[in-house]
């Protein structure tokens, strides 16, 4: 279903309210004078609707950073039981890669081998997402990867307009959401119109673009896995791992238990780990499979745009800008990228 | 290449990550880093695995560890888990015995094809703890002897007192179409065997170049390559060459990451492929 329809700014507010009332609400809320982040929220006061983008992504609402798999008792006769998060919620404010992202991730701890991960589905079951329309910055390249008009995953999106917002119904979830604003009405075309010339300035002021369709992408790539590109950029890298940390596509995690208070129970839990991190590919006994820099600077190219685009169809990277923009050695995954392509060209004219 | 096995609970997909718990049935020190243990899972039920297949195995508090499973399919009622104490789970178990519960996930992986090492002669090469998948594959040969041609195992130790299985050893070379063949790295007291590694094995076997030769190998990761080539110059083909990838499977059903190669998880697509599958990785061996 799709239908539209004009929100105004105050009927927002109250959508937000009521929503808010009803179930949990994570939003992008300001953090400092230029960050944003995603927050869970008991008041919708702190929304920001005006941000680039946010230091993580919105997956950790579906994937936190550290959740619980398992409770556990021990001694003589252990037990677990599995924690499910499956409490609704409502997704508000997520941009159109993010929202691509959640895509990638639904298949990723979804359907991909066939095994699908309870803990991350029960979450994402409870969701109600609502997605805006934004404005680029240096960093954002969504053009280049396909990712900028995504509405798939969404139960409504909004377009800000002179008016307020159009609305685009996407759902029933997404219905019964607009229900709850009171003040919603039915989009002129003039307001249509708007929508459109919004999405199309928004593409127009996208300046950061990779220099080739991402398609021919990992015939290009595979062919330069010994680049010097890569021993380059292992140069700057300091192996932080801060860009998978940030990426809203990326999912490995680690497994760790934790004693609790009384001993006789625990926690299994999961967080983010990092394929940059340098013991990630450590076996027992201490081999290290990715143990140069270097090869794990490439992993991360080689992941997004050979591995699993080759597996999924689509880049695993939406073009957020937020690894480029977070780099503390200032390395923009899509200048790595368009290096390794200019010397494609270079020996394709030779 | 073979079909995946894949056991996950399909019927309670919540308990994904959720262990069966398991009694040790039997616990004894095979070397001062090895310890065998025999498990039984409740009510008796089969592991249901292929040889080269792994658990993972859990002790709340400790975590869990992928562990190749070492006894044959056609036992029942258990199973043999061969654990090396390299970390803390491992350690732990070490201190585990008779009656102690443990918590089992899997079978996970792909395991070997046995089905295309029936009428073959096969090779099999051990370097330290890859004996413990292999020990699978040489019992699923013996028990079921006419499915198979020979048997030639080549067993690769650092030192005499890493030898796992010893007494086993000696009753596979029992059979007249074995030929068991052990080497230690360096000369040892008391050690009258050959010494060198496992590659130095090679000059000790004809292969018959009328007969079907299907190899299975696994070891350290310094292994892989010495023995490929020497494989490689028997002039046994890529696709008749099995070897399985040793990674840090820490989920076991393809989410966490930790055992990609490339595009590849070991936990789903392996951790057996064959030498002409491999051939397309830059990072597997």
């Amino acid at each position: 279903m799709r239908r539209t329809a004009v929100l105004t700014g105050s009927g927002l507010r109250e959508l937000l309210a009521r929503a808010c009332r009803k179930s949990r609400l994570i939003a992008p809320v300001r953090r400092g004078k230029t960050s944003f982040d995603f927050e869970w929220l008991d008041e919708p006061d702190e929304v920001q609707v005006d941000y680039v983008r946010t230091v993580l992504p919105p997956k950790k609402a579906f994937l936190p950073p550290r959740e619980t798999l398992l409770k556990f008792e021990r001694g003589p006769h252990p037990a677990a039981k599995p924690l499910l998060d499956d409490e609704p919620f409502l997704l508000f404010g997520i941009h159109p890669c993010d929202l691509k992202a959640v895509n990638q991730l639904d298949w990723a701890m979804g359907q991909r081998h066939g095994i699908p991960d309870p803990h991350y589905l029960a979450r994402r079951k409870g969701a109600t997402i609502v997605g805006l329309e934004c404005m680029p910055d240096e960093y954002c390249f969504c053009t280049s990867v396909g990712s900028c008009d995504t509405r798939e995953g969404a139960d409504s999106f909004l377009t800000p307009i002179e008016s307020g917002y159009l609305v685009e119904v996407l759902t029933e979830k997404g219905e019964r959401l607009l229900k709850e604003s009171g003040d919603a009405r039915e989009a002129t075309p003039k307001e249509e119109a708007a929508a459109r010339a919004y999405v199309d300035e928004k593409k127009h002021r996208i300046t950061s673009e990779i220099d080739a369709d991402v398609g021919e992408l990992p015939g290009l790539l595979e062919p330069r896995y010994d680049t010097e590109v890569f021993e380059q950029t292992a140069e700057r890298c300091y192996s932080c791992g801060t860009c998978t940390n940030v990426c809203p596509t990326c999912f490995c995690f680690d497994v760790n238990d934790e004693v609790g208070l009384p001993p006789a129970t625990g926690r299994r839990e999961r967080e983010y780990d990092s394929c940059q991190l340098l013991d990630f590919a450590v076996v027992a006994g201490g081999h290290n499979f990715r143990g140069e820099r270097v090869d794990r600077v490439r992993h991360r190219w080689f992941r997004k745009f050979v591995y699993l685009l080759r597996e999924r169809g689509v880049p695993f990277c939406v073009g957020c800008g937020r690894c480029s923009k977070s780099c503390t050695a200032g390395i923009s995954l899509v200048d790595v990228l368009n290096s390794v392509l200019a010397q494609a060209k270079e020996e394709a004219v030779r | 290449m073979t079909t995946v096995q894949r056991r996950f609970p399909d019927e309670n997909p919540e308990a994904l990550f959720v262990p069966e718990m398991a009694a040790i049935k039997h616990a004894e020190n095979l070397t001062a880093q090895d310890r065998l243990f025999e498990i039984e899972l409740r009510d008796g039920k089969d592991l249901g695995h292929k040889p080269g297949q792994f658990v993972e195995v859990s002790i709340y508090g400790f975590g869990e560890a992928p562990i190749s499973v070492s006894s044959s399919p056609a036992r029942r009622g258990s199973f043999e888990l061969c654990v090396r104490k390299l970390g803390g789970l491992t350690g732990k178990l070490h201190t585990l015995t008779k009656g102690d519960p443990v918590g089992i996930r899997g079978p996970y992986g792909n395991g070997f094809p046995m089905e295309d090492f029936e009428g073959a002669d096969c090779l099999i090469v051990a370097g330290g703890i890859g004996m413990a998948p292999l020990r699978s594959v040489v019992h699923t040969i013996l028990a079921d002897r006419e499915r198979y041609g020979r048997l030639m195992l080549l067993y690769g130790n650092r030192t005499p007192d890493d030898i796992l299985f010893a007494d086993e050893l000696k009753a596979w070379a029992e059979d007249e179409r074995s030929q068991i063949l052990v080497t230690i790295d360096q000369p040892a007291e008391g050690w009258d065997g050959h010494v060198g590694v496992v590659t130095t094995l090679f000059e000790k076997i004809t292969l018959d170049p009328s007969r079907r030769v299907v190899a299975a190998v696994v070891g350290p990761p310094v292994m892989y390559r010495f023995v490929y080539a020497e494989l490689t110059s028997l002039r046994i083909p890529d696709n008749q060459i099995y070897l399985s990838l040793e990674r840090r499977m820490k989920c076991g059903v393809g989410k966490c990451g930790h055992c990609q190669v490339e595009g590849k998880y070991i936990c789903i697509d392996g951790p057996v492929f064959t030498a002409e599958e491999l051939r397309q990785f830059h990072e597997s061996i």
